[in-house]
């Protein structure tokens, strides 16, 4: 059953700035965005079911993974709503509530990526890759003779190139602490959730 | 000479090494000295900005707090799009007074936000000049039509890149004119490859490539020259996959603007790196 969560615009304002609320459904995101056509929802639904806390529509959508950050429909919006920052901020609620889509390979894709950087301080693409054919089978084979054929043509390092490892160990180490104390009394301060279930109609989402 | 700092990034040391080697050939000719930030790390990319916005603004600022304390320098170089698109977040998010707090907190030190970022196009338009560029190159193109693709993060979103026309820009366009070439009239200028989507989701990306490759090719290009690795990787790489599917396929080579600027400044094939492409470039280069 859906429920609406009146939270989630709020929770979704606290990390991204943005309003949702002020999204008249006109749909210039979706009609311009390159992945609408190849997920669950279009940015137009998303930003629909944020206003309504529909959490298991937004948050458990496949759309927010195949989201390329392409900024058009931040471009377009006529109500100038960042909606790349929602889908962002969705990204990282799904993470923290562990409800991230059964099938988004692009999840473990950044995550790997956020690691490889923070590690090396550069990224560390053959780690990268290895890793996620480790911890994501579905991708084993997948462009197996193209990487061979760019690691011939010398376009990818057996070896990391490193950056200033002790500042990126630094700098994580910090961001980390205050985003989570920022993102920890953002929640602490929240109004108590009135979850109740969606009518049948399903709010015309 | 002018001088200005160079920040490389991942790509550039990676899959493309063709961008960071025909880039520094071609500054060396266009009297720019380029001095890349020491120990520079990676910008954050998407991962960051998904995942922890503080650290994703941070690390560029951590980069041009090196350019503006430690080199002395006012502007820096950033030719891959998507790193050009951090650093000039950072700038416009340093306006934010908590913002800066606690950048200066992680990073160690103040950034004001004052450091210019020139992305690939801007560092010949604007750094170097058309009238420069026209009066140095020696070997000319004689009106080789090519499809500049913009992709998305030169100049998206706007209140970021500052881009004066984001939906339909023109500044590669007149790059490649003053080199010689014929740029043309296509409709795909702005929009997505399905950038680093082409690790996981495949097939998404090479229905998008076909779009834009098709596109630029009905419309006269004889190649798409392009500013971003992503952008340059994605369109050269997936076009074998297309033409599994469609024996009729026919590709349209890939080039970075540095390397239609070196072609026309006289660099070597080397430093062109005419070999690292998958669709060959050597009939439009050579």
């Amino acid at each position: 059953m859906t429920t609406i969560d009146a939270t989630l615009a709020r929770r979704v304002n606290r990390g991204s700035g943005e309003n949702a609320y002020k999204c008249y459904q006109c749909k210039k995101c979706s009609t311009g965005c390159p992945v609408a056509g190849f997920g669950d929802l279009h940015p137009a639904q998303i930003m629909r079911a944020v206003q309504l806390g529909a959490v298991d529509a937004a948050v458990d959508s496949r759309f927010i993974w195949l989201c390329t950050g392409c900024e058009t429909c931040s471009t377009r919006c006529p109500q100038s709503i960042d909606i790349a920052a929602i889908m962002d901020e969705l990204r990282m609620i799904a993470r923290e509530t562990g409800r991230v889509h059964a099938d988004a390979p692009f999840a473990n894709i950044l995550k790997l990526n956020y690691q490889s950087f923070r590690r090396w301080g550069r990224l560390y693409e053959v780690e990268l890759l290895a890793l996620d054919k480790m911890t994501r089978p579905s991708g084993m084979m997948d462009d197996v003779v193209m990487g061979i054929q760019m690691f011939l043509k010398g376009k990818i390092n057996p070896m990391p190139t490193i950056g200033d490892r002790g500042q990126m160990k630094r700098m994580a180490q910090v961001a980390d602490r205050i985003e989570r104390d920022k993102r920890a009394i953002g929640a602490a301060m929240e109004l108590p959730d009135t979850s109740r279930p969606l009518p049948s109609d399903g709010g015309a989402l | 000479m002018s001088r200005v700092a160079y920040y490389p990034g991942c790509s550039l040391h990676g899959t493309a090494k063709e961008l960071d080697s025909s880039f520094l050939a071609t500054a060396a000719r266009l009297g720019v000295d380029l001095v890349e930030i020491p120990g520079w790390e990676c910008c954050g990319n998407t991962a960051a900005h998904a995942t922890n916005r503080l650290l994703a603004t941070a690390l560029p600022a951590n980069e041009m707090a090196k350019v503006k304390d430690d080199l002395g320098l006012d502007r820096v170089a950033v030719p891959c799009a998507a790193c050009f698109a951090r650093f000039m977040a950072t700038n416009h998010e340093m306006a934010d007074a908590e913002t800066a707090r606690d950048v200066a907190q992680v990073v160690g030190r103040p950034y004001a936000g004052d450091v210019g970022v020139l992305n690939l196009v801007d560092f010949y338009h604007d750094e170097v000049g058309l009238d420069e560029l026209k009066a140095k190159a020696t070997r000319p193109f004689s009106g080789l039509r090519v499809a500049a693709y913009y992709g998305c993060l030169l100049t998206r979103p706007p209140k970021i890149t500052l881009a004066d026309d984001p939906e339909y820009p023109t500044h590669m366009d007149e790059v490649l004119e003053a080199l010689g070439c014929e740029p043309v009239e296509w409709t795909f200028k702005t929009d997505c490859c399905g950038a680093s989507l082409a690790l996981c989701e495949q097939s998404i990306v090479i229905e998008l490539v076909r779009k834009i490759v098709a596109n630029a090719r009905e419309c006269g290009a004889q190649a798409i020259a392009c500013a971003c690795p992503l952008c340059q990787v994605n369109l050269d790489s997936r076009q074998g996959d297309i033409a599994k599917t469609d024996p009729g396929w026919v590709e349209v080579p890939i080039v970075y603007l540095s390397q239609f600027v070196g072609r026309a400044l006289g660099a070597s094939d080397a430093d062109l790196g005419l070999s690292k492409h998958m669709v060959a470039v050597e009939a439009v280069l050579a």
